[in-house]
């Protein structure tokens, strides 16, 4: 049998790996096609993998589908960039729009654990007003959430994931002090120290998801800087090792290597399971639930190739919403040189943040908020910056690329607004399951425009007061993808309801980053992981009461 | 940044800082406080006795007793014995923390690149005060020795200037005074090891030169006291130290408990004995401090066991030994514990004397 | 120019902590690459792309290991590694390329007529300039944009090749590969002795010094 995660399944014959040691094995236990499981799930990223934990930690039988292969870090990640896009979804998609987005990459996993495989680990509360935006701020649209108990629910996550963070955080209403201390700062974090200092605005170590002390199995962080591409220690806290052996243990099944196509319903309109392709064959997985986890992307895909003579837009699309409102974050920079060695390589990228522009209303000439990070790039990522977003070739591209270890840079994550073209629709074209592949349009309105100048201008400000040099503006760049789905407290205007449940299709859930009405400022596995976890515990008393 | 609290560390070595540095600097001006009427009359109240009772034939036998025991060449012989073992004692005391200082500036300041010149300085002070450390260890002769004593001198000194140093280092950073500062800028209590191995070595110095016929003293007070009350304050700043950076760590293994646990009741017990001495409290504070010298060695085993929990293990030595916990740090607390010994003996000494 | 690393091989780490066993296997794939292998262009199509990757990352020195570009562009065609996306203004990976490099050696008959690998590297360089910034004449472009093609597909897939090989990597002094051993100073201007030592004025000596321990 070759043992190559990405051609042969690993989750089989009654075991899934253990990715705390090479080679090693979990027991698992299996459900076969034909029995009905409590809840199949469509991904095991920041939400179904959240998700799936918390469902079988309360009893029900659980079966989680994903696409990518099952890795065991230790022995699967290698030190390098090029290597590594094995990590990333990097099926064919058609992107255009005014401001067509680079998929793949820094915004799509393929890996069970989704993208928190590769994600920059940086773990933020949402500020509280953003949940109710269009009344509080003016602008977006209102969640059907309280913060107060969502506050709960990061606490939660947050203790799971023992997130690295600040003694007291300065922005925003008081949390529970972080479960482990902040990491060390490397030049580049330092750089933005200064910086926000210089202006007179706060900073803060950032809250990550890398453990600075030893946990169970995981190493503290090594400051190997390769996170984007997959932590080869697990230091990482990502979904793959933190809530999937817990699920695993509860008593659910992962399904690695398996692509879930079409969900299937009855005459009643109820979903009564999931085609897959696993191992070269389509096969169907009876369940009483269903929960679509794919992430805003392949969540309104599957929805909508679900389409039927009953519900011929697709399911869970009587609002006409699915795969519109799609949000993507800004993630403009400002690079410079410095005269000091920076070598932003060594340690995770973001160690310092400033969410001033997030939790400060006045002085903007925009709605929503933005915070900024410093930088760490390794050198294909640079070099595509240089190339790519500036330009550069030939003999200048080299010169500049030889500065790589003096630059040092500054990036935000910026609130984009939720615009219904910007969405995900199918094409005729068909990829290597058969599938029709999706379409994503994007182009920023004129609010995004200003974020994003506001920024800019904020930053070049912030960078040349630390004394840095040759200062240029990286004006096209985008991370996260949540919309598609969103949430609401009406049927006419949004897909599920604060339960993640649709309104069309009783026992089909969404949950992950598809169900956000508005974005906000800051990174969202956070915030999609408490929401999973919210699900499961409103998903339990439902249960308890015969509501499902 | 937000600024914490000030850290129980920084109060004890600040408070600790500022004595040691006046007896280093102006020790003539110490001797005066500590000569001073006022000042001995305040002792004296507080260490009085109760109001003897009239003189009877009985008390009278007594202390003709008393004299006679006293003046007896066995006892001399026995006082004498133990002065200069309990100096030598306080040598090795000295000894154990110059190394530790030795071996723990020299791990850190390479990890720092020794960007500074003054970052090689503790590495030499620890070795200079290591060996006259030794030296007193192995020497049996009855007094002080002048370079011993000018080592002492200077490595307090150094210890105090290289707590500026890492107060400074921690102060210039963005950020200032703040838990990330005080977490991975230069540590504020290192420096005061170094210090505090001066102070000990200063005080074992004068205890071998106590003359037969007197009690030991330190600067006009009792030695025994004296050195147990420096001791208590190193080791509350010592555990300071451990508490911040095991807060570092988040106290993820409960053996990080240990050292906020058992060293602060040793602290305690020992300041109280130095306070007023007594057979129960002095019995208390053995325990604990010895406790406090099995800790410090076994605080090793501890931080080798936490080293090899870090990606690599024992074989990625080359970063771990520098990123894991530092192996050198806890034999200080070995040091500390077995100086307050030394001063026990001293107080229990004067105690049996009177 | 002299080097800014003088002496530094990332490679002389191959055997250290700082890299592991799949590390290791991943990197030798990538130095084993023959240069002249190409399984996807064609013999006609491979010195034009052999051309343009010299023009786009010039390697003039020489070194103990030349980064064989074009092989590995040819290599991720022939996998047909795609990127997750694919703008809707140009064809397929591999079409973009076929169409693309036909329509620069048109280009370049148009102007100079010769194909693009027999021009001197200034009318070389003067093509490429065009085709970024969209000024190109022939018919070939007409359902090909140049400036789509040039960025998206001929920086991106040359750059991001040449940054994968180890050679590029001693040029900018990244420390590459770092597990089980990562790094441990991270301050301004700290280097651990298993990074790179960069040649500042008057420390040349010393960086090179330097830059042999590495290991």
């Amino acid at each position: 049998m070759s043992d190559n995660a990405q051609e042969t399944p690993r989750a089989i014959r009654g075991r899934a790996p253990d990715v705390f040691h090479p080679g090693g094995w979990v027991p698992m236990r299996q459900h076969s096609d034909d029995e009905v499981v409590d809840f199949a799930i469509v991904g095991t990223g920041a939400g179904g993998g959240t998700l799936a934990c918390k469902l079988a930690e309360y009893g029900f039988s659980v079966v989680a589908l994903d696409a990518g292969p099952y890795w065991r870090p230790l022995e699967d990640f290698a030190s390098d960039e090029h290597h590594q896009a094995k990590l990333y979804w990097t099926d064919e998609r058609i992107t255009d729009g005014d401001d067509p987005i680079q998929l793949g990459s820094n915004n799509c996993g393929k890996s069970v654990g989704g993208s928190t495989v590769h994600f920059a680990m940086v773990s933020l509360r949402f500020r509280p007003e953003w949940f109710k935006c269009r009344s509080k701020l003016g602008y977006g649209a209102d969640w059907p959430l309280d913060w107060r108990e969502m506050w709960t629910y990061y606490a939660e996550v947050e203790a799971a994931l023992k997130i690295s963070g600040p003694v007291n955080y300065p922005w925003g209403p008081q949390r529970p002090r972080y479960p482990y201390r902040p990491h060390e700062l490397n030049a580049a974090a330092l750089v933005l120290a200064e910086g926000a200092e210089a202006l007179g605005i706060g900073w803060s170590p950032t809250p990550l998801a890398t453990v600075s002390a030893p946990r169970g199995h995981s190493p503290p962080c090594i400051y190997r800087g390769m996170c984007v591409i997959g932590c080869s220690t697990n230091a990482k806290q990502s979904v793959l090792i933190t809530w999937l052996p817990r699920a695993l243990a509860a008593g659910a099944e992962i399904r690695d290597l398996a692509m879930v196509g079409r969900i299937e319903h009855d005459d009643n309109g109820r979903a009564t399971g999931v085609h897959y392709m696993r191992e070269g064959v389509w096969r169907f997985q009876r369940a009483r639930n269903v929960v679509v986890a794919g992430y805003a992307i392949e969540t309104p895909r599957l929805l909508l190739h679900s389409a039927s003579s009953r519900f011929p837009d697709g399911l869970a699309n009587s609002s006409g919403l699915v795969g519109k409102n799609l949000m993507v974050q800004a993630n403009q920079a400002v690079w410079g040189i410095m005269e000091r060695e920076i070598r932003s390589y060594k340690g995770p990228p973001s160690l310092a943040i400033t969410e001033h522009w997030n939790y400060t209303d006045t002085g903007k000439d925009f709605f929503g908020g933005y915070a900024y990070m410093s930088q760490g790039p390794l050198p294909i990522t640079w070099s595509g910056t240089q190339a790519g977003k500036r330009g550069l070739w030939g003999q200048r591209l080299l010169d500049e690329m030889e500065k790589y270890n003096h630059q040092v840079g500054l990036k935000i994550v910026g609130e984009c607004q939720p615009q219904e073209r910007n969405r995900v629709t199918l094409t005729d074209q068909k990829d290597q399951y058969g599938l029709p592949v999706p379409r994503i349009s994007h182009s920023y309105c004129d609010n995004d425009k200003r974020l994003i100048a506001h920024s800019l201008g904020f930053m070049r400000r912030a960078l040349d007061a630390t004394g840095a040099t040759e200062i240029w503006d990286e004006t096209d760049d985008t991370c996260h993808l949540n919309g598609t789905a969103r949430m609401g407290d009406d049927p006419d205007s949004s897909v599920v309801n604060a339960d993640c449940r649709s309104w069309d299709v009783p026992n089909l859930w969404i949950c992950d980053g598809s169900v956000f009405p508005t974005v906000g400022g800051v990174n969202p596995s956070l915030t999609i992981q408490a929401i999973a976890c919210r699900t499961a515990d409103r998903i339990r008393s439902m249960a308890a009461r015969g509501e499902l | 940044m937000t600024r914490p609290i000030p850290a129980l560390d920084l109060a004890a070595n600040l408070a600790l800082a500022g004595v040691a540095a006046l007896i280093v600097v102006r020790p003539r001006h110490v001797t005066q406080i500590a000569a001073s009427p006022l000042l001995k009359r305040a002792i004296a109240n507080r260490l009085a006795p109760a109001p003897a009772p009239p003189p009877s034939p009985l008390t009278k036998l007594r202390e003709l007793r008393r004299l006679a025991r006293r003046y007896a060449p066995t006892v001399q012989a026995k006082h004498r014995r133990l002065t200069r073992a309990t100096g030598r004692k306080l040598n090795g005391s000295a000894a154990l923390l110059a190394f530790s200082v030795l071996t723990d500036s020299a791990v850190e300041h390479y990890r720092g690149s020794f960007q500074n010149r003054a970052m090689y300085t503790p590495l030499i002070a620890a070795a200079v005060t290591l060996g006259a450390s030794l030296f007193g260890l192995g020497d049996t002769r009855g007094q002080k020795h002048t370079v011993r004593d000018v080592v002492y001198g200077s490595a307090a000194a150094t210890g105090f200037t290289g707590l500026g140093f890492h107060l400074y280092n921690i102060l210039k950073r963005p950020g200032g005074w703040s838990w990330l500062n005080l977490f991975y800028a230069a540590p504020v209590g290192a420096p005061m090891a170094l210090a505090l191995a001066g102070l000990i070595g200063r005080g074992a110095e004068r205890v071998r030169d106590t003359a037969p016929l007197d009690d030991a003293t330190v600067l006009g007070m009792p030695a025994g006291r004296m050195l147990a009350a420096v001791t208590a304050a190193g080791l509350a700043g010592t555990v300071g130290e451990a508490g911040l950076l095991h807060f570092r760590g988040a106290y993820h293994d409960p053996a990080m408990l240990l050292p906020v646990t058992i060293p602060p009741l040793a602290s305690a017990a020992l300041a109280a004995a130095a306070l007023r001495p007594g057979r129960t409290i002095n019995r208390l504070a053995r325990w604990w401090l010895r406790m406090t010298a099995v800790l410090g060695f076994a605080g090793v085993g501890f931080h080798a066991y936490g080293v090899s929990r870090n990606m690599g293990g024992w074989r990625n030595w080359s970063q771990n030994l520098l990123n894991g916990p530092p192996l050198p740090a806890p034999p200080s607390f070995t040091g500390l514990a077995l100086a307050g010994l030394a001063a026990l003996t001293l107080i229990e000494e004067a105690e049996t004397d009177v | 120019m002299s080097e800014r690393y003088p002496g530094y091989d990332v490679l002389s780490k191959r055997n250290s902590m700082s890299w592991n066993e799949q590390t290791r296997e991943v990197i030798d794939q990538r130095l084993a690459l023959d240069p002249d292998r190409h399984l996807f262009f064609s013999d006609d199509e491979w010195p034009t792309l052999r051309a343009l990757c010299d023009r786009i990352v010039p390697q003039t020195t020489v070194r103990p290991h030349p980064i064989p570009v074009a092989a590995m562009v040819d290599e991720k065609m022939y996998t047909n590694a795609g990127d997750g996306y694919r703008y809707a203004s140009l064809p397929a990976m591999r079409e973009t390329w076929r169409r693309g490099l036909a329509a620069l050696d048109a280009e370049s008959r148009d102007h100079h007529r010769q194909r693009f690998h027999e021009l001197e590297p200034l009318q070389q360089d003067a093509v490429l300039k065009a085709v970024q910034d969209g000024q190109v004449t022939n018919r070939a472009w007409r359902d090909l944009p140049p400036k789509s093609f040039f960025t998206k597909r001929v920086l991106h897939d040359i750059v991001s090749s040449y940054y994968a090989h180890p050679t590029s990597w001693n040029e900018i002094g990244f420390g590459g590969p770092a597990s089980p051993r990562g790094y441990v100073r991270m301050n301004f201007d700290r280097r651990d002795p298993w990074e790179a030592s960069e040649a500042r004025p008057g420390r040349e000596q010393r960086a090179r010094r330097e830059n042999e321990r590495v290991g």
